[in-house]
């Protein structure tokens, strides 16, 4: 075990970039084949979990790599939703990597829109403004009416997956398992590239300055990072990826509707980084899955203790669960789940070094 | 008066004073002087208590210091008048000198006309924000805020900065003064080791975190050695 | 002259006026807050709203508490639940800086964001929880209707007045509490000078908890008085929200360290969304507001009623 992580990690230090690939390809092939043996409803829960993930990755982007906190992703999510929503009403024939493309690119615009005045601004007062961007993204619905449908859901054509699959799984084109086990694949595989590039922007020089500007700003500046474009860009590249999320989680869901993008679900998205672990990769798809499934254990939860979920408890019991986990998270254990992780194994390797098996060995 | 003993303080791995030891008597101003780092501002710090020695004691007058918060050494009847002075630019000269006699122990009336009588200056200006003083009326502001207590320990870090010298002359004899006629402990840190050593009757030599000597004034004053090798003084 | 009052720009006016005392207050709490503590605090709205619920909710009901022998009952009207959704507010202040905010101190900017962003949800469905989703319309001794003039109505009610004057008599005790009180100079002292304050003998601590304490009572007031309107803003959960955030931009603007800005900021916010509601769409209220901040941060930074801080290193 330990000569196959020393491999890998030697590799890495060789080519990074290959490496990511090929661990990329990696997982994302077995994460593939595993959707084939899931139910529906699983796969269905994944694909909206992956969505969710491609939005914690910007977000963890911006909070691990910059030190901003934003509470507007939720609403770039909904900017990427209605751009894919009205898109595919007009083209239903548009490819989907085209579809998503748009989806990057408008979330991406909006974001330097309003990342501009994060040039200037410090941590609290930007993550005020992106509460108020957040609160606004319903009525901004509302004054484009026209072509939004105002705050009534707004229905996408539905995706037909592609019949090799359908022979595959040996079900018709357009039945459940086959339409949610494409869902999934398309989402697995678009993670799997966000991840992939975020992986490379963290470790990039772009990424390293920007988490010089975290540790120290006045540093940073002396180091000849610019601090505006650094705050700028990484404002950009988050709202870009959750604009993608937002994009394919209308995909998945096949509607958008304002109301889905308030100011709870950009609560909830910070709440998942957290929980997941600030500046961790891997603690966004941790926080993805988290999501996908927090309403399966919230069913649980109430059926375990007879609450209905009509009642007022049962309603938000969400609100309270995830409004008590950023709270205790934050000052029990601010690293969050992957960085607990990371921090327990390190502390393992300082106390047992594992010795080389090949550089290690007696020179002689 | 004030009892060190044994006074150690550590920042991280560096330790900024060792193995302390010294009294400062009432009506009398000790001096504490020795070359930048020597750890004299911690030494005070340490006395007001918003810097933990990691071990050694510190006693007035039969009180033990050593774990007590700053505010509650203040209210012991500590005046610390820190680097920088410290007077709070927002505020009038008149709120500064209220916000030292809130938890002092006299009436704020009689303490006002004592500070204006001891500093007219101050009078004049009583209604001007302290942000447009002069430096060396910020310095009297300063001490003044600290008598309106009327404390038994004043701790005075480095006074004189940035004072032209006939300024620092006026200061260092109101200080003399003060101590003599209200019986003050007075514990004056000074880089300005000659002026220190003409207004104190005792000087603590700091060098490198220790004590390197203790004496009368005079007589570290005359030790041409003590100068060169720990004040940097040369004929 | 009765033309003039009964006029729409008039109405306009009046009714911004009282809408934007609202805003102005929650907007002077969060300044008080970000004086003191440097912490701006994203739950304000929340504990103004818990607040209210925990008074309000007692309308119409009675007590009655045995003393020797002898019932006294106790019928709760608007004032008593006045009084204990302030009392509330100031409780819930006081229990936050000591439970939520005191470890937060010297800890890195996002962390208290994160924490106050959690205990905003968690309050807004503790609430939901408690005492359902459902509006509660909540009656004030005042009367709603409108004055009318020579056959005309003027856009102003007694209870609008109320609201009014309620603002100004709140805003008017703190300006002096801080003003001219020992406590308020402490208070102030703690806020720009802790360590020096600590060294002339304020409890600093102390202050900070103080300050919290103060800033919650002027959010409770502020969401007392939101919600006494009857059928225009009834109590709900997410009531304070968007007055939160018009009122996190009006402090944004005045620069967050001054008092007065904020409440003036507040006020022209509450006037501009009565003309902007009245004349365009209230859909373009929080987006002519957003505008607002961008287009004075990127002019003017540091806001624009403060001076310019330098950062340290």
């Amino acid at each position: 075990m330990s000569t196959f992580f020393f491999a890998v990690s030697d590799l890495r230090r060789a080519h990074p970039v290959l490496t990511r690939a090929t661990l990329t390809v990696l997982f994302t092939s077995i994460a593939l084949v595993i959707t084939y043996f899931l139910d529906s409803v699983t796969n269905f829960n994944l694909a909206t979990g992956a969505a969710y993930a491609v939005v914690i990755l910007g977000l963890s982007f911006l909070t691990g790599a910059s030190g901003q906190v934003s509470l507007g992703n939720g609403a770039f999510m909904g900017i990427g939703a209605y751009a894919v929503a009205i898109w595919s009403v007009h083209h239903a024939t548009t490819p989907i990597v085209a579809t998503l493309a748009l989806a990057t690119a408008v979330g991406a615009g909006v974001g330097l829109l309003i990342g501009l005045p994060a040039t200037r601004l410090r941590g609290p007062y930007l993550a005020g403004m992106t509460i108020a961007f957040a609160l606004a993204f319903e009525p901004l619905v509302s004054v484009f009416g026209t072509w939004t449908n105002g705050d009534a859901p707004i229905q996408t054509p539905l995706l037909s997956p592609p019949g090799w699959l359908a022979s595959l799984v040996g079900q018709p084109t357009s039945s459940l398992t086959t339409t949610n086990m494409w869902l999934a694949d398309i989402s697995i595989v678009v993670t799997g590239i966000a991840f992939f590039f975020m992986a490379n922007l963290f470790r990039s020089r772009t990424g390293r300055a920007m988490r010089l500007v975290r540790e120290n700003e006045v540093a940073a500046e002396l180091a000849g990072v610019s601090l505006p474009r650094a705050r700028v860009v990484a404002f950009m590249v988050s709202a870009a990826y959750a604009g993608l999320g937002g994009g394919l989680f209308t995909l998945v869901q096949g509607s958008a509707q304002s109301s889905t993008f308030n100011l709870a679900l950009s609560i909830t998205l910070l709440s998942l980084l957290v929980i997941g672990g600030i500046g961790t990769l891997s603690g966004a798809l941790i926080g993805g899955l988290v999501i996908a499934y927090s309403q399966n254990w919230i069913n649980w939860l109430e059926a375990q203790t007879g609450v209905s979920s009509t009642s007022g408890l049962g309603g938000n019991l969400k609100g309270i669960i995830f409004g008590l986990a950023l709270i205790l998270v934050m000052l029990l254990a601010p690293l969050g789940i992957a960085g607990t992780i990371r921090f327990v194994i390190l502390q393992q390797f300082k106390k047992h070094p594992i010795s080389r098996p090949s550089q290690t060995a007696d020179p002689q | 008066m004030i009892r060190i003993a044994g006074l150690s303080v550590s920042y991280g791995a560096v330790q900024a004073l060792r193995d302390v030891t010294f009294d400062a008597p009432s009506g009398t101003v000790t001096a504490v002087i020795g070359a930048n780092g020597a750890g004299k501002t911690t030494l005070l710090r340490s006395i007001s208590g918003t810097v933990r020695p990691v071990a050694g004691e510190i006693d007035l007058d039969g009180t033990r210091l050593i774990g007590k918060r700053p505010e509650n050494i203040a209210r012991l009847g500590v005046g610390h008048v820190p680097e920088g002075r410290g007077v709070i630019e927002e505020f009038t000269v008149e709120e500064n000198l209220r916000l030292g006699a809130l938890h002092g122990k006299q009436k704020l009336q009689a303490g006002l006309d004592d500070q204006f009588d001891l500093f007219p200056v101050l009078g004049e200006r009583r209604r001007q924000a302290a942000g447009t003083l002069s430096g060396g009326e910020r310095q009297m502001l300063a001490m003044a805020r600290a008598l309106i207590a009327k404390p038994s320990v004043l701790l005075l870090d480095e006074p004189s900065l940035g004072l032209a010298p006939i300024v620092t002359a006026d200061l260092m004899r109101t200080i003399k003064e003060l101590c003599e006629d209200r019986k003050l402990t007075v514990i004056l840190v000074e880089q300005d080791a000659m002026s220190a050593l003409r207004v104190s009757e005792r000087a603590v030599v700091l060098h490198v975190g220790r004590v390197a000597a203790d004496d009368r004034s005079e007589v570290v004053a005359a030790d041409e050695n003590l100068k060169h090798y720990y004040l940097g003084m040369t004929q | 002259m009765d033309a003039f009052l009964t006029s729409r720009p008039i109405g306009d006016l009046l009714s911004g006026i009282v809408g934007g005392t609202v805003i102005g207050l929650v907007a002077l709490s969060l300044v008080l807050i970000w004086r003191a503590t440097h912490i701006l605090n994203f739950a304000q709205g929340a504990m103004a709203m818990f607040a209210t619920y925990i008074g309000m909710t007692r309308l119409q009901h009675r007590l009655t508490v045995n003393v020797i022998g002898i019932h006294f009952t106790v019928h709760f009207n608007y004032w008593w639940c006045v009084a204990i959704s302030i009392l509330a507010g100031l409780a819930i202040g006081g229990i936050t800086e000591r439970v939520l905010v005191r470890p937060l101190y010297g800890k890195p900017e996002i962390n208290p964001i994160v924490v106050m962003v959690g205990y905003l949800a968690l309050l807004e469905a503790l609430a939901g929880a408690i005492w359902g989703t459902i509006p509660i319309t909540i009656q004030t001794p005042f009367s709603f209707i409108d004055w009318q003039l020579g056959g005309k109505t003027v856009l102003l009610s007694p209870n609008d007045v109320y609201r009014v004057v309620a603002t100004l008599v709140v805003a008017i005790v703190i300006a002096l509490l801080f003003r001219f009180t020992n406590l308020g100079l402490q208070l102030r002292a703690s806020a720009v000078a802790p360590e020096v304050s600590r060294l002339l003998g304020v409890r600093v601590g102390r202050m900070l908890t103080i300050g919290w304490i103060l800033a919650s009572g002027v959010g409770a007031v502020a969401a007392v008085i939101l919600t006494s309107s009857s059928f225009q803003q009834p109590l709900q959960p997410p009531v304070m929200e968007a007055p939160f955030a018009i009122a996190f931009i009006a402090a944004a603007i005045g620069g967050l360290e001054s008092p007065t800005g904020a409440l003036v900021a507040g006020i022209a916010f509450g006037v501009m969304e009565q003309f902007v509601t009245d004349y365009l769409n209230s859909n373009y209220v929080l987006l002519i507001a957003l505008g607002a901040l961008i287009l004075v941060l990127m002019i003017r930074p540091q806001g624009l009623f403060s001076k310019r801080v330098v950062r340290r290193v």
